[in-house]
């Protein structure tokens, strides 16, 4: 009965390690993901509401001060009151507006800045975020170092960072071991909310598999 | 502040964009609409010209038409101004203990956090921006992180150097950071 109990006790601290180092990043106020603020769209968005908006006050003014409409007005008008609702021109603008106004709704409700991945808070006030190039380019930059190792591929995903390395010398096995071993340890540098899982190939030069 | 005006305005458009075109196509593909719609069938027309003109004789009609009009128009020229300026902290308050104050230049401060967080082991290249009141500023700090370093530890150092200096150095009770961490470009690889 005491054995398990002292092996309880020798894993536990083991355990908890990583269980504290995520405490803080917990404890902060909440470790979302960055949301963009979406100057692009609303730019564009606004550009053309604008357009739209102040063509059609200065045609309306124009004619309240007996001008004349202009060409455009008039031909839209026509153009509305005859079209009828299955003409192939009207399906296609109204599929392309409600197909745009859903995407509208997509940016509007989407975080955005896929690329930034969340990292643990050093500091209450401090937040930030690392791009994935970056993350790929350290986790690149480590396999490197592996003996063996002669070229890396490193795709950092959202969730799980897919490296493809090519070892010239070493038994495979040795350097997919060692690899592990690193990057496991250089995901653990970078510092994220949520650790990228490992993906490792490694294969020899001018082979495919 | 802005992302949420910006999301709100965008999903407006998005809706009336969706609820105009699903209902047009909606009818014009056969599905019956309710009696009190403007299109009935698919035979029907956008919009007849006695639709168009039926409040045209009312008094009220060109006016609200007109006001609207330009309400649409002061609303889209302020929020292309709040998108296209970008915002910084001319100058922040220090509070110098003596009930004074001083005014620090937003840009003396960036420069010196920049200059610091640059000097940082494995930071490449730093940019900094103040936002915020000038009393509760706000940093974003851009670093080009090159790859020998890991992006942990560059932030434990931002943290506890650049960051905590100029907070300090400015009294400031707190200076909230936002960072984003990019990576300097490849070297070159290891050649056999």
């Amino acid at each position: 009965m005491s054995e398990p109990g002292g092996l309880q006790g020798s894993t536990l601290p083991v355990l908890e390690k990583p269980t504290q180092e995520d405490r803080p990043g917990a404890a902060g106020p909440a470790d979302h993901r960055f949301w963009s603020a979406r100057r692009v769209p609303a730019g564009v968005v606004a550009v053309l509401l604008l357009v739209v908006a102040a063509a059609f006050l200065y045609d309306v003014v124009a004619v309240r001060a007996h001008r004349s409409a202009m060409a455009w007005r008039t031909g839209l008008a026509r153009q509305l009151a005859e079209r009828p609702l299955d003409d192939i021109w009207v399906l296609l603008g109204a599929g392309v507006a409600a197909a745009l106004g859903l995407w509208l709704i997509v940016l509007a409700v989407t975080p955005g800045l896929r690329a930034v991945l969340p990292m643990r808070r050093t500091h209450p006030d401090v937040r930030a975020g690392l791009d994935r190039d970056a993350a790929a380019l350290v986790l690149r930059d480590r396999a490197m170092e592996v003996a063996g190792v002669q070229s890396v591929r490193v795709r950092a995903g959202r969730r799980k960072a897919d490296v493809r390395a090519i070892a010239h010398f070493r038994d495979l096995d040795d350097v997919h071991a060692d690899l592990d071993a690193v990057l496991t340890d250089a995901i653990r540098g970078l510092g994220l909310v949520r650790p990228l899982s490992l993906s490792v190939h490694v294969r020899r030069p001018g082979k495919k598999g | 502040m802005l992302g949420t005006v910006n999301r709100v305005l965008i999903a407006v458009v998005g809706v009336v964009l969706l609820a105009v075109g699903g209902a047009v196509l909606a009818v014009g593909l056969g599905a019956s609409a309710p009696s009190w719609w403007l299109h009935q069938g698919p035979h029907d027309v956008l919009l007849t010209t006695a639709e168009r003109t039926r409040w045209r004789a009312d008094a009220w009609w060109w006016p609200t038409v007109i006001a609207l009009l330009a309400l649409v128009v002061l609303l889209t020229l302020w929020w292309l101004t709040a998108v296209l300026r970008r915002r910084r902290l001319g100058e922040l308050l220090v509070d110098t203990g003596d009930g004074a104050g001083a005014l620090l230049r937003g840009r003396a401060l960036e420069g010196v956090l920049a200059g610091e967080a640059q000097r940082l082991d494995g930071v490449a290249h730093a940019h900094v921006a103040l936002k915020g009141r000038r009393e509760a500023p706000e940093a974003r700090v851009r670093l080009v992180l090159e790859p020998h370093v890991d992006p942990a530890t560059a932030l434990d150092h931002l943290t506890a150097q650049a960051l905590t200096h100029a907070r300090d150095s400015a009294a400031l009770a707190a200076l909230p950071a936002e960072v984003r961490m990019k990576g300097a470009g490849h070297k070159a690889e290891r050649v056999a």
